[in-house]
Order: C-alpha cells, then sequence, then structure tokens
C-alpha cells in the first residue's frame, strides 16, 4: 500500500513537473503513446500478459537546446506498476558540435533486431526481445558528445555509473530456467560495481555519412551487460554474480549495391570474462576471460511493393572449451542465426503486414513473428498477431517454446 | 474534308517545327526551380469510402550540378511524427541514394532506393511523382495543343521505355513557354486512364512557377490525393548541413 502510494506521488511529481515546464520553457510540445496489450500462451491456454503503457514524450526547445523528458507507465494484472522515466536529457547545439547530458538510449550499428557494436546502452529483457525497439533500449545516464567535420562525425561518451540489463521478473513468463547445476541454486542478486570514476565506462565512435558508403569505426571500455557467475558455495549451490569488465572494437558499414543496401557489422570483445562451470563432483566456477567475435552481413531490398531484409549474425568465443556458461546455459564456440523480414502495406497504408524471423541453426530453433497493424484513423492502430517459439528447447528461442502466444494491441498517438 | 486534313497537317507541321515532344519535356525538365526551395505539404487522403486522412511534412530541396538533395521532416499525424526522409539524386543518373531517421530507432538507416513506383506514404502519388522524372527514361510526342485557363498547352505524349512499367504511357499538358504542367493523364495497358493529375492553383513565387494545389486521383481504386503546398520559398540561406545526418536527427529546426 505504501509502495502504491509512493508510485503516485512519484507519478503526479512527473505530472506537475511537465505542467510547470509546458508554461515556463519557450517551446515545448507533448506527445505520446497509450497502449493496451494482451497476450494468449497456447502452452496453458491463458491469458499470460495484459498490460497498458502510457509513454509520454515532453520536448522543449531553446535558441540552441534542446530537452526531452520521456516518462513511462507499465500496469498490468500480473505485474507491478512500474514507473521509469527512460529519458530525459538536454542537447546544447553549437557550430560544429552537439553536447548531450543526462539519461539518453544510444544506438550503435547496423544490425536489426541484434547486438554488435550496440553496447553502450543496456537492454530492458523483461519481455525477452518481443518489446518495441523503442522500449527494448534503456536510457543510461551519459555525457555524449559529437563534432561534426565535413562528413565526419567524432562521438565520445562517457557513462558515468554504469547499468545493467534488465532481466525478467520472478512472476515474468520470460525469466528463464537455468541449466544444472544452477537450476536447484540459491541465486543472489548480482553485485553491481561501485559507483566511482573507476567503474565508469567510455565509449568513442567515428563515422562517415556519405553517398557512397556509411561507415563507423567505434570501441569502449565497457562492463558486461549480464552478469557471469563468479563463485558457487555448495552444499546446495548458492550462486553469486557479478559484472566485469572488457574492451569492446568495431565497426560498422552500410551501401548501396545496385537497389540493395548491403550492411555490414562486426566487433571484437577482447578479454571478456565469462564463467567456467565444473557441476561435478562439487559444483564450482571461476571467471576466465576469452576473445569474443561477432559479425553480421545484410540486405535489404524492395520486391513488388515489398520491403525485405535478410541477416546473417555470427559469433566465436576463442579459446573455448564445454566448462564455459553465459545466463546459465552452456556457451557455443560457433554460433550461426539468419533474421528475415518481409512487409507490405495495403490500402493506402491502413494495412501493414509484417514477418520477422529468427533461425539460430545450432541446435535449430526460431522465433516467428508475423503481424498485422490497421490504422483505424490517424494515430490510432489496432495489431494483432503470433510469437512463435518453435525448435530444439536448447536454443535461445526454443528455450521459450511454452511462451508461443498471440498477442493483440491497441495504440493510440497523441 | 481537304481543308479540315490540311490545316491539321499545318499544325502538326507547324508543332514539330516549334518543338520535339523531347525539347519540350527538357524544357520542363531544365525549368528554373531555385536553387533551393523550402516548403510546408499538408497532404489530404481521401479513401474510396470518401473518409480522409491528413499527412504534414515541411520540406527542403537544394539543388546543384551534381543533383538534388531533398529532405523531408513528417509533422503529423502523430504515429509518425519527427520521422524524417534524406535522398540525394544525381544527374549523371546514378540510383538515388535515400536514408530515414525513424525516431523509435533512434537511428538513421540507409534505405534500398527503388521505389520511384512506390506509393508516397500510403498517398495516390509515387515516389516518381514527387520527384522530377529525367526525360530520357521515357520518348515523347507533342500530340496537339490545347487550351486551359486561358493557357497555351502543349499535350506530350510520353512513352516509357523500361520493360514493365506501371502505365503504358502519360499525357501531359505543358503550358508553352512557361514549361509548367497543368494536367497529366496516365494510361494503363488496357487504354483505360488509371490516374489523373489536376492543377487547382499554381503561382510566381520568388520568380519560379510553383504548383501550390493538386490533386491525384486514382480512378482505379477511387481514391484521390490532395497536396497544398503552404509557405514556399525559393534560394533560401539553405547551409549544406541542413541535407545531413545530424539535421535528420534534429528536426525541422534550421
Amino acid at each position: 500500500m505504501r509502495q502504491t502510494k509512493s508510485k503516485l506521488l512519484v507519478l503526479t511529481s512527473i505530472i506537475l513537473t511537465i505542467a510547470t515546464l509546458s508554461l515556463s520553457a519557450k517551446s515545448i510540445e507533448f506527445n505520446g503513446m497509450l497502449r493496451d496489450y494482451l497476450a494468449y500462451t497456447f502452452e496453458d491456454s491463458t491469458f499470460a500478459v495484459h498490460e497498458q503503457t502510457l509513454d509520454l514524450t515532453l520536448t522543449g526547445w531553446g535558441d540552441n537546446t534542446h530537452m526531452v523528458i520521456n516518462p513511462t507507465i507499465y500496469m498490468g494484472d500480473n505485474q507491478d506498476l512500474q514507473l521509469g522515466i527512460r529519458e530525459a536529457y538536454i542537447d546544447f547545439y553549437l557550430e560544429n558540435a552537439d553536447i548531450r547530458v543526462g539519461k539518453q538510449a544510444i544506438i550503435w550499428g547496423e544490425a536489426e533486431g541484434a547486438f554488435i557494436t550496440d553496447l553502450v546502452s543496456p537492454r530492458d529483457m523483461r519481455s525477452f526481445i518481443l518489446a518495441d525497439f523503442k522500449e527494448i533500449r534503456k536510457g543510461v545516464p551519459a555525457i555524449k558528445i559529437d563534432y561534426y567535420k565535413d562528413a565526419f562525425t567524432f562521438e565520445g561518451i562517457w557513462l558515468p555509473k554504469f547499468i545493467p540489463t534488465s532481466m525478467p521478473g520472478n512472476k515474468s513468463i520470460w525469466r528463464k530456467d537455468m541449466n544444472p547445476p544452477f537450476d536447484t541454486a540459491t541465486i543472489n542478486i548480482p553485485t553491481m560495481p561501485d559507483a566511482n570514476l573507476e567503474n565508469s565506462e567510455v565509449f568513442g565512435k567515428v563515422s562517415h555519412f556519405g553517398s557512397k558508403a556509411n561507415w563507423a569505426l567505434m570501441g569502449g571500455y565497457a562492463f558486461t551487460d549480464e552478469p557471469y557467475v563468479w563463485k558457487i558455495t555448495p552444499p546446495v549451490p548458492t550462486i553469486d554474480q557479478e559484472y566485469g569488465r572488457y574492451i569492446m572494437g568495431g565497426g560498422s558499414l552500410s551501401t548501396n549495391v545496385g537497389q540493395t543496401v548491403l550492411r555490414l557489422e562486426a566487433a571484437a570483445y577482447f578479454d571478456k570474462p565469462f564463467a567456467a562451470v565444473t557441476k561435478a563432483p562439487v559444483p564450482s566456477a571461476t571467471v576466465e576471460k576469452h576473445h569474443q567475435l561477432q559479425g553480421l552481413t545484410g540486405l535489404d531490398w524492395d520486391l513488388w511493393g515489398m520491403q525485405m531484409s535478410t541477416q546473417y549474425i555470427f559469433g566465436y568465443v576463442h579459446d573455448h572449451h564445454d566448462k564455459l556458461m553465459e545466463q546459465g546455459k552452456a556457451l557455443k564456440e560457433f554460433s550461426h542465426t539468419f533474421t528475415f523480414r518481409v512487409q507490405k502495406t495495403f490500402f493506402s497504408d491502413q494495412l501493414a503486414a509484417k514477418l520477422f524471423t529468427y533461425v539460430e541453426t545450432d541446435p535449430l530453433n526460431a522465433l516467428i513473428r508475423p503481424s498485422l497493424s490497421w490504422t483505424i484513423e490517424d494515430g490510432v492502430v489496432l495489431e494483432g498477431g503470433l510469437d512463435l517459439f518453435v525448435g530444439d528447447k536448447d536454443g535461445t528461442f526454443g528455450s521459450y517454446k511454452d511462451n508461443s502466444l498471440a498477442w493483440m494491441a491497441m495504440r493510440w498517438y497523441f | 474534308m481537304a481543308s479540315i486534313v490540311a490545316i491539321a497537317l499545318i499544325a502538326l507541321v507547324s508543332l514539330s517545327a516549334a518543338l520535339s515532344g523531347e525539347e519540350v519535356m527538357q524544357e520542363v525538365y531544365t525549368r528554373d526551380s531555385g536553387n533551393n526551395m523550402s516548403a510546408n505539404l499538408v497532404m489530404t487522403l481521401t479513401n474510396s469510402r470518401g473518409s480522409t486522412r491528413e499527412r504534414s511534412i515541411q520540406q527542403y530541396r537544394q539543388n546543384d550540378s551534381d543533383g538534388e538533395k531533398k529532405i523531408m521532416f513528417f509533422l503529423a499525424p502523430s504515429d509518425v511524427k519527427n520521422t524524417s526522409f534524406l535522398s540525394y539524386s544525381y544527374a549523371d543518373g546514378r540510383s538515388d541514394d535515400q536514408w530515414i531517421y525513424l525516431p523509435a530507432l533512434n537511428r538513421v538507416k540507409r534505405v534500398a532506393s527503388d521505389k520511384k513506383n512506390d506509393s508516397f506514404m500510403g498517398s495516390d502519388f509515387t515516389y516518381d511523382d514527387m520527384g522530377t522524372r529525367h526525360p530520357s527514361a521515357d520518348t515523347h510526342k507533342v500530340i496537339r495543343t490545347e487550351t486551359i485557363d486561358g493557357r497555351k498547352c502543349l499535350v506530350v505524349e510520353s512513352i516509357p521505355k523500361e520493360a514493365k512499367p506501371t502505365y503504358a504511357k502519360t499525357l501531359a499538358w505543358v503550358v508553352e513557354n512557361e514549361w509548367i504542367g497543368l494536367k497529366k493523364e496516365f494510361y494503363l495497358p488496357n487504354g483505360k486512364v488509371g490516374k489523373k493529375l489536376e492543377i487547382d492553383s499554381y503561382e510566381k513565387t520568388d520568380g519560379v512557377w510553383v504548383i501550390t494545389d493538386m490533386t491525384m486521383s486514382n480512378l482505379d481504386k477511387n481514391s484521390s490525393t490532395r497536396i497544398q503546398m503552404l509557405d514556399v520559398t525559393f534560394n533560401n540561406d539553405l547551409k549544406d548541413s541542413v541535407f545531413t545526418e545530424r539535421q535528420m536527427k534534429i528536426g525541422p529546426r534550421i
């Protein structure tokens, strides 16, 4: 009860802040989206998720400044009221540079639905990867400076305090069972790095925007966004997790090849920490550092009025052995994932049909996401679709086989 | 009868002696459209049931010897607000380069440019209709003259050179010496008119002829799209930095 009251207090404060800013700032715009989402899982024949989302965006403009506040409210039958500020930042526009200060979502790379160089902002995985692209990226407090010189942009980012990826809660259908020996273990909350200067994260990028190609080279000194096991204490195993440092370097490119867009992206993660787990006779864990590579090749093209896209995503772990684990699952030496997207609109864009598919080859498993959206009138959209998890239960997607669902949603944009 | 034939022949001879279809369309293509242009577009889509939807776009265009750069900021409806679209078209006939900024993705994405015959934002205009089709893409013939609103127009028949065109031919009514089109009909392979473009208003702004109100009717689908160009200005002091990734993210704060 006290928690609900404090949340309402926060909500009221947000609304009052927005109202006050609306009155005082030079140029203010207020937009938002209200969504009602209902999902029916086939395995247990229940409405597993019924959630309402209010996503507000307040934008203010000065002569050379810009401000954004993006509060979000999630509420549902089987979850607590969740209030948050996804982004809250101020931009300063100079002649050849922009400075952004505050909580912000930063997105890098050319991949669609994959995270290769896109490691600055952690992810919100509370709904696995089914959330809207906007919602899957978390805002992080940061200072970002972009300097522009001709067609080049030099970007520097400093994140004073590390923020990890959000994982599904205990009541969530997206909470994943871990493999032995973690399945019966007591798992402690991961230890966060101390919030000091030494534990801040830094990223840098040089990019070029041009007619022949857009390309970028980037690097960073980061923490693993997801925790890894560093200690197992018997007899009933107690699992301790932490976040560790590594260096990332990578690049991305997109260019036209005839009427097709070619996208390339690759990153190397140097000395990334992983858990090495011995299961018997007594479970134990050590932390090992390994180099890891990820790469992507993607093609986008139009055919018969349809937008088509396909991607091949490759992963490799150097000096791999069978004890390495990640997120409670065995870490594979090589991984191969394909994505395919096709979408077409009908009736003057009022009806949109879309199919997005992930296919992981070893073991063979997939996520198949057909959907339809109907624009009833400007800004009012009715949607429906299927999220089908199929294939081997040891796969990234097949492990959610019991969560295959049909969903519908209504959105109101204002 | 003989005199009618004679008059027709004289008319044809005089037309061909004046300008060929190619020359007329070249005049249209190279007509002064200013070094750059800014405008607010209000697009009203009417479907076969008569219900309407409205889109609002702020647009900037810049021309130089290399070609044309265009940036569009979508202002309404609310579900596409803050989306922006940038295109570079090249005088040497290379394929266009196009990028879209989707605020939900917070990223500028290069997009495939083979959209010339696709609907522009769900309207009855295609991307080709919204741009300037190069005269070399069609063969042209002046077939007659007509008067529209007291202005003498050359009626030019254009037949696409491409293998499988959406429309078998078009007829364009071009005002002589001003080289602005006042009407256009798009013919289907079966000989029927599929689409019809009508100009409701045009004016000279900053010394440049500009169409400020036009309606494209799709007779096949019984739908129509009206585009009104508001606050049109030419030859502004636009910087190259307007047509960049940075500006796509900032929005229409030029």
